[in-house]
């Protein structure tokens, strides 16, 4: 599954140099922990695994990091050898420090998700903003390494969805069946994946991570599955069916699929993100089931994908941000249905000059295991 | 970004033991005279809140706010639709949707004000800016303190239940490494038999972290893509069960076990044993081999592990005895590197620590 990381990592460098002398910044300095990698990894290409990160980008030249741990330094010099790798138990004083140490410099502090408090509270704060939308811009349209990348997830989350189901039995405990997913993408040298899944019936309202609960005879069983390749992540939403589905299901079923349908052709360049989800949300209108995609049962019709699993721009009514070749988006009408429960449907997608392509590539289909 | 089975256990975690450590913070909370202490959780940072509510965000942030009596009510930047399962997973007394969660915050400290109007945060300094701002603009912005070390004063020395739940996933982890193949020629291979193993023995979150040729370089590193393995392997795993976080790590040979090894277990072992509230230092040490590198780590705040003393860092922080860390530790032997690592409880009173398990 490995690609070429380090031509991706060439390439955003010069990107972001490029966005940073347009815009005057000397130093970028990017924050970032397990729960915001994605601004790290395209400026720094690097992924913290514990702690809080700090890179120091400037335009020409290695990047200075400076971590909490020792484990976490040495790990990051092992794999770019070039870095400036520094750690620190206080490593946002020693942040502060170096910010203070670059004197005159023309210094942005980014991005506005992962930037803590003690950083905030210093001479930076007017620019995180600012900062934060280039590093947004950037990240929204992807290169041709970066689309590389989520191809190569978007054959992982299909292969991925394939061990789901073969997992999914009557018995077998929800969190077995993660098991099973997760120890198939590291087969794959995958080192991440979000998933989220749900088994039963109506009173099932949404996905959550694995419980104990044990698959049943006629229970939909969901998944969304996001694995990650190079920092990137694609996504996949699909339920299934123990045993044969139901006449509900199947008529549940075809609203979702006629609403994905609905969405995916509206994923075109000048599109809003506002028209993907509202193509999404009419199919359910006109089947009657406009309360269901209300904030009451759904999140979002889709979203984008990249270096965060939840990417901008969601896909929700609201939303005005115009589409432009080489964003990647999931669009995914799930919600809750009132004669089956929460069911989901999705694909990934990269919008291109006369509208999109699927990524992902398994059939759009109400799977049925057999309970045998 | 990854989670294993979250569920809780009335048995294994009782309701009281939980409403205990709220009221020990409360007790501190009014000692130090503060109306709210707030405690931020994500995926990167869930231990505080986990034990205090035995809430584990899969993704996404909330935030704890703890009045001085009263149950703990959660701001939850999740939807609304999710709020059963997090009742199905936790002791709260509230749970509130917060999808913009410091304005939420802001707005719900309005409605419910502190009394005094001082308000702790723990780990102030590195509250995200979104959930900062709007409390710094706030009429509480000026009674906002830093609370880290009232919460670190009541978090260690670990309670029997956080023992339990600590030795549990020791167990796992112990099961883990005796699934490694031993035909394994690919890190793959080994990660993906490692990975089934512990999320199979129920496992909420295993973080392996491998040194694929330990006599080449003995980094850990968190392996993207594959790597060919050596004669000679190190695996450190990081496994958590219901929010308790331990980590071991052990050494691989695909040929017989090398002596020199049994003396470097032998000399963990005694390491472990010297070790107490009075001396987190390793030094002197007796052979075999010299000390690269080590770590003593615990929980104390919102990440799972933090160091507590290194070999690099010349003041250890203060830790009661009682206290559930973890020792790591990398020697350099005659016939090369060598990587342990186990959680123990840190002896008092001049006992020494001992291992978590044998």
């Amino acid at each position: 599954m490995s690609g070429n990381p380090g031509n991706a990592r060439a390439e955003r460098r010069t990107r972001l140099a490029a966005a940073m002398a347009e815009e005057g910044i000397d130093v970028l300095v990017v924050a970032g922990n397990p729960w915001r990698s994605d601004y790290l990894r395209f400026a720094a290409d690097i992924t913290p695994v514990e702690g809080h990160a700090f890179a120091f980008i400037e335009r020409e030249g290695p990047a200075r990091i400076i971590v909490e741990s020792p484990s976490e330094a040495a790990r990051l010099r092992s794999e770019q050898a070039e870095l400036d790798v520094r750690w620190s138990l206080s490593a946002i004083e020693e942040t502060e420090t170096a910010i203070r140490e670059l004197g005159k410099r023309r210094i942005a502090l980014a991005p506005l998700a992962a930037v803590p408090y003690r950083l905030a509270m210093g001479p930076l704060v007017a620019g995180i903003a600012r900062a934060t939308a280039l590093l947004d811009r950037l990240m929204l349209r992807k290169s041709p390494s970066e689309i590389a990348a989520l191809r190569r997830a978007a054959v992982l989350a299909d292969e991925g969805y394939t061990v789901f189901r073969e997992a999914a039995r009557v018995g077998r405990p929800e969190y077995a069946l993660v098991a099973d997913v997760e120890a198939f993408f590291r087969s794959r040298g995958c080192p991440e994946n979000f998933q989220i899944l749900g088994s039963g019936g109506r009173e099932v309202r949404g996905m959550h991570p694995p419980t104990e609960r044990r698959l049943a005879p006629g229970d939909l069983v969901t998944t969304e599955l996001t694995p990650c390749v190079e920092g990137y992540y694609a996504q996949i939403c699909r339920t299934l069916v123990l045993g044969e589905p139901s006449e509900p299901q199947e008529r549940a079923f075809a609203v979702y699929d006629e609403a994905l349908e609905a969405g995916i052709a509206a994923v075109r360049p000048g599109a809003t993100a506002g028209d993907v989800a509202r193509a999404q949300n009419e199919i359910f209108r006109r089947h009657g089931l406009g309360d269901y995609v209300t904030s009451e049962y759904t999140r979002v019709r889709g979203h984008g994908l990249g270096l965060y699993v939840d990417g901008r721009p969601a896909l929700l009514e609201d939303v005005d941000l115009n589409l432009e070749p080489d964003m990647t988006l999931i669009v995914h009408p799930n919600t809750y249905h009132p004669e089956v429960g929460y069911f989901v449907h999705g694909d990934s997608v990269r919008v291109i000059t006369d509208g999109c392509e699927v990524l992902t590539r398994t059939p759009r289909r109400l799977f049925s295991v057999p309970l045998a | 970004m990854r989670r294993g089975l979250i569920s809780w256990s009335r048995d294994e975690v009782p309701l009281s033991v939980l409403e205990g450590r709220v009221v020990r913070l409360q007790e501190r909370m009014r000692a130090a005279e503060l109306g709210a202490v707030l405690v931020y959780t994500s995926f990167a940072r869930p231990s505080a809140v986990a034990w205090l509510t035995h809430f584990v965000p899969y993704w996404n942030e909330a935030l704890l706010v703890v009045f001085p009596t009263g149950a703990p009510v959660l701001l939850a930047a999740f939807s609304k639709r999710v709020h059963d399962w997090i009742r199905s997973v936790s002791h709260l007394g509230e749970v509130r949707s917060a999808p913009d969660l410091g304005r939420a915050t802001a707005a719900f400290l309005k409605e419910r004000p502190p009394q005094p109007p001082r308000i702790g945060v723990l780990e102030l300094d590195t509250l995200p800016w979104p959930v900062a701002e709007p409390l710094v603009k706030s009429e509480y912005g000026r009674g906002l303190v830093d609370a880290t070390g009232l919460f670190a004063s009541i978090r260690q020395p670990a309670d029997e239940v956080e023992i339990r739940l600590a030795r549990r996933a020791a167990t796992i982890a112990v099961q883990t490494f005796k699934a490694i193949p031993t035909e394994a020629k690919h890190a793959s291979e080994l990660l993906s038999a490692l990975e089934r193993s512990a999320r199979l023995d129920g496992a909420e979150e295993v973080l392996p972290r491998l040194a694929p040729d330990l006599r080449a370089d003995a980094t850990l590193r968190r392996l993207e893509g594959d790597a060919l393995l050596g004669e000679r392997y190190a695996v450190e795993l990081s496994v958590a069960y219901k929010a308790t976080w331990v980590r071991i790590t052990r050494c691989v040979s695909t040929q017989a076990v090398p002596p020199s090894w049994r003396g470097a277990a032998d000399r963990f072992v005694e390491t472990v044993e010297r070790l107490n509230e009075a001396n987190l230092s390793l030094e002197p040490q007796f052979g075999p081999g010299k000390t690269v590198a080590w770590t003593l780590e615990t929980c104390r705040g919102s990440p799972p592990l933090s160091i507590v003393a290194t070999g690099e860092t010349p003041s250890p922080l203060a830790l009661p005895g009682g206290s559930l860390a973890c020792l790591s530790l990398q020697l350099d032997l005659d016939d090369g590197p060598w990587l342990g690592g186990a959680p123990l409880i840190l002896g008092s009173g001049g006992q020494p620590s001992r291992l978590l398990i044998s």
